[in-house]
């Protein structure tokens, strides 16, 4: 019989019933009210044989003569019911507090064919939850984008989540389930959470399984709670720019990559089109076999300002429109300009031996146009240099020397941080070094962390090479002289002042540079410190300051598209930013998200919610009212016009 | 001087009076007295209206010869007369209770009125009888005919009143026990009675009384507006009848009326007799001159 009562609606405030005592009230008066009118007509006649006649022919006579009554107590009852807060019990467990998850990522904007994205699925069947809440009921909503952020707090208020599901809308960034479920956690700490239900399309980052070699989307968390997981998976195929990055093959030319990518479920065909500046300089058509990429190669002259622009244009249906267009700005291509004094001979050697490098001091006392791009100095004084990155020889910082003290004993490189960009492949383990950096007693290296250096070499007693991030430069420093040193003699000297040479082309943005992707916009080093006026793409504005080094920083950029940067009106700067991310461009799902300690499924199927009856009793019972004005305003059946 | 006083009686205007002097009864059959009246019979009779010829035979009236074509032709012709006979007009006129509603006596008084004088100025025998006020014997104006009769004729229906609770039905017996003489008799009334007119009508039509039935209803009998939860009086037996849902009952109730129109109609047809039924908000020229007149009441 469980069908049965599958059927029977539960009550949610059934104490209401009282109100049906009401019908005791409501018949007494009846009958009270219904004091007959007397009216005096010629004859009985005719009426008698009415009466008489509707008697033979009527069966529900005494029902039709108490049809007010009747009315009144349908009416009644179903007010009373309504009050009862009735409901259908859905296949769900009753929660009291539940936060629900939305996936926001670029991929949740994929369309199908008729037009409706992901988000707009799950906003209808979020909808329905908001429309079968319970008064005990409260939800949260979490939109995950390039964060989590909370959309409302923990209410029943149906008004004021329906709003806030509508205002939400799909971020171009992939998604951070991480940090819904940190969210969800801390929320966890207040409220009773049980439950967290999770809307996403599952197009997570992933990994080849071990085992079975599947792919598997693996987050590193800890589940408090049960998570359900109601995957969003509208069919649709896609091909996207998932990469665009730019080096400089020749001090006059730039070599464009461009990575083109398709979804799995079909083969894909787009033209692609480059432009400089406004003008096309490259085109090609891309024809994509399902779940291929290709790498598209353009060069274009280094020798001004380029602002490129590849755009896609999809043949046939293009799931996800954000992906089709991406930005990059190319400096004019010059020569490195470095500052070493002429006492560092070994450095000045090596350096000028490397192509488009002007070293400074010249014999011709010429002094660059701007800052020095690099800076190699033994010089303390030389810190004072504005420069993005800089290499001190021999230099023990201010802050470092209540720390580290430098000693006349002869020291050797015990390990040292190979992945660091100015160490890649540089042997260090043979170097002698005739003086040490010993680390004063009581200090550890994580007082020298906690003053903003990383240690990038270690000797027997000290660190032998830090590095400090300034601004959005860098600062290396050699607490040891090369001079006391065999590093100047050893194979790995002029790779590591190439290396130097390289992350300082970096920093002038001269060698590699790659199209920055939506998040964040990359931080910029404005000339003038003060307050600047950020356009995104949709056309808000932001008002944002400069830090006191004078760089613009930690703009979000959620939005594919051109951010223009203004100071007084005047156009400083113009970043493209784009999507560029191969997860989302193909918009592979995985049904099972796999947790350090269990793995979460999709759910099959749609899980049926409470449905609330009280809407349609209040409904029918304003029918019933309507009804009854009718019956008794509407002019008599059979009466001649 | 006031329009009244102007007036030869209060219950007709002049112009419809004077008209109504010009019209007469119009009976589908002849059912006249052998007393010579004005009436014209089908049969030959005595009057200067020439209406045939034919031979004389052993026994006939010498008086009756034309001596003209027997002098022509030396065979001898009757001249044969139309023979004009006198016609009764009874007048049965409704003055129960239930006339008092909304002018249905009134009109009732003087459509008797303008037919009466129709018959009288045609020198027909025109009696007028109050029915419904009593149940004993009936008040009425005895046959009188001519011109001389009018006075007397308009004074019994102005003092004749509405009242009492006795149904057309039963009136009907008082009013043979009385009459005599054949030719049309005129009901006035609402014909709401439990009782049966057909028997009424049978008994008229035996005493050789063409029926011509008239039934007035009020406005709100023919279409009454009434909704809720009702006691009804009657009121003439005072008696109650609760209704509840009146206006779901509307329907039913025309239905009713319909057909007790219908059943008058048929039951007078039967008897060669005519029937209408009017609303006494009906104008008195547009019913005597037009709904009348175009039925063949009148010519």
């Amino acid at each position: 019989m469980s069908w049965l009562t599958q059927w029977i609606p539960t009550f949610f405030a059934p104490k209401y019933a009282w109100l049906f005592l009401l019908a005791i009230p409501v018949i007494i008066f009846y009958f009270l009210k219904l004091r007959r009118t007397r009216i005096a007509i010629s004859s009985l006649a005719l009426w008698q044989q009415v009466i008489n006649d509707q008697r033979v022919n009527a069966p529900f006579q005494k029902f039709k003569r108490n049809m007010l009554l009747f009315l009144q107590l349908l009416l009644l009852s179903l007010l009373a019911l309504a009050a009862m807060q009735p409901f259908w019990r859905g296949d769900s467990e009753r929660l009291t507090y539940l936060p629900i998850l939305i996936d926001c990522s670029a991929s949740m904007g994929a369309v199908d064919a008729e037009g409706t994205s992901r988000l707009d699925v799950a906003k209808g069947e979020i909808q329905s939850i908001i429309d079968g809440l319970l008064p005990d009921q409260k939800l949260t909503l979490i939109a995950m984008g390039s964060t989590a952020r909370r959309l409302t707090e923990f209410t029943d208020n149906k008004t004021l989540l329906t709003d806030a599901l509508k205002r939400l809308e799909v971020e171009q960034v992939p998604s951070k389930l991480t940090d819904g479920l940190r969210l969800a956690q801390a929320l966890s700490r207040t409220q009773s959470i049980e439950t967290v239900r999770l809307y996403s399309d599952g197009n997570l980052p992933t990994r080849p399984n071990p085992a079975t070699g599947e792919l598997m989307a693996e987050v590193d968390f800890d589940l408090p709670f049960t998570l359900d997981f109601f995957q969003i998976d509208l069919p649709g195929n896609n091909i996207g720019i998932t990469a665009l990055n730019a080096r400089r093959s020749s001090p006059e030319r730039w070599d464009i990559f461009i990575r083109i990518e398709g979804t799995a479920s079909a083969s894909t065909e787009a033209e692609l089109v480059l432009t400089s500046n406004g003008e096309p300089v490259g085109e090609e058509r891309v024809i994509l076999n399902a779940g291929e990429s290709q790498r598209l190669v353009f060069s274009v002259d280094a020798r001004t300002d380029q602002a490129l622009q590849a755009s896609l244009k999809p043949v046939g249906l293009d799931a996800l429109a954000a992906d089709d267009s991406a930005w990059l700005n190319l400096p004019k291509g010059r020569e490195i300009d470095v500052y070493c004094p002429t006492n560092m001979k070994a450095f000045r050697h090596a350096l000028e031996s490397l192509p488009g490098v002007l070293v400074y001091p010249r014999a011709d006392a010429v002094e660059p146009a701007n800052e020095y791009d690099l800076v190699i100095s033994d010089n303390k004084d030389d810190i004072a240099r504005e420069t993005p990155l800089s290499i001190f020889i021999g230099v023990l910082p201010d802050d470092l020397a209540s720390l580290i003290s430098i000693q006349d004993e002869p020291a050797e490189v015990v390990d040292w941080e190979r992945d660091a960009q100015i160490l890649q492949h540089v042997q260090l383990k043979e170097v002698i070094i005739s003086e040490m950096p010993v680390k004063n007693e009581g200090i550890s290296d994580v007082s020298i962390e906690d003053l903003g250096y990383s240690i990038l070499a270690h000797g027997t007693q000290g660190p032998l090479i830090v590095s400090q991030r300034v601004g959005i430069g860098k600062r290396y420093f050699l607490l040891f002289h090369t001079d006391r040193s065999t590093l100047p003699y050893r194979v790995g000297f002029p790779v590591f002042i190439a290396n130097a040479i390289n992350e300082a082309m970096q920093f002038a943005s001269l060698s590699d540079i790659r199209a920055p992707s939506t998040g964040v916009l990359p931080a910029q080093v404005m000339n003038e410190p003060g307050t600047y006026r950020v356009t995104t793409p949709e056309g808000r504005h932001e008002e944002r300051s400069t830090d006191a080094d004078g760089v613009l920083k930690g703009i979000s950029a959620p939005e594919v598209g051109e951010y223009q940067i203004r100071k007084s009106g005047d156009l400083v700067a113009k970043i493209g930013v784009s999507l560029l991310n191969p997860t989302e461009s193909r918009l592979e799902t995985v049904d099972t998200i796999t947790f350090n300690e269990l793995s979460v499924e999709a759910e099959q199927q749609t899980v049926q919610q409470d449905a609330p009856l009280w809407t349609w009793f209040a409904a029918a019972g304003f029918i019933v009212l309507l009804f009854e004005w009718w019956y008794f305003q509407r002019r008599p059946v059979g009466v001649p016009e | 001087m006031s329009t009244a006083a102007t007036q030869f009686t209060s219950l007709l205007p002049n112009d419809v009076l004077a008209r109504a002097e010009k019209m007469r009864l119009n009976p589908l059959r002849r059912r006249t007295n052998r007393m010579r009246g004005e009436h014209l019979s089908g049969k030959g009779g005595t009057s200067i209206e020439f209406s045939d010829y034919r031979e004389y035979v052993p026994g006939d009236d010498m008086r009756y010869v034309d001596w003209n074509i027997f002098s022509r032709l030396n065979h001898p012709y009757l001249k044969l007369y139309a023979h004009e006979e006198e016609m009764h007009v009874a007048i049965l006129l409704d003055s129960s209770s239930s006339m008092e509603f909304e002018g249905k006596f009134e009109l009732a008084r003087r459509v008797a009125a303008a037919l009466g004088v129709m018959g009288l100025m045609n020198v027909e025998r025109v009696s007028v009888f109050k029915c419904g006020s009593t149940s004993g014997e009936l008040p009425y104006l005895r046959p009188c005919t001519g011109r001389a009769s009018l006075k007397k004729f308009f004074r019994f229906l102005e003092q004749t009143t509405p009242g009492g609770s006795v149904s057309i039905d039963e009136s009907v017996d008082q009013v043979l026990k009385v009459h005599s003489g054949k030719g049309i008799a005129i009901v006035l009334s609402d014909f709401l009675t439990l009782g049966d007119v057909a028997r009424s009508f049978n008994l008229l039509f035996g005493a050789g009384l063409e029926v011509y039935a008239l039934q007035i209803l009020g406005p709100t009998e023919i279409s009454p507006e009434l909704a809720g939860y009702l006691r009804f009086v009657d009121s003439e037996t005072n008696a109650t009848l609760d209704v509840s849902s009146v206006g779901e009952l509307l329907g039913m109730y025309h239905q009713h009326r319909l057909g007790l129109e219908n059943y008058l109609a048929s039951q007078c047809r039967k008897r060669n007799g005519r029937f209408l039924s009017v609303s006494s908000e009906d104008p008195l020229k547009s019913l005597l001159f037009d709904q009348m007149l175009r039925q063949g009441w009148i010519r």
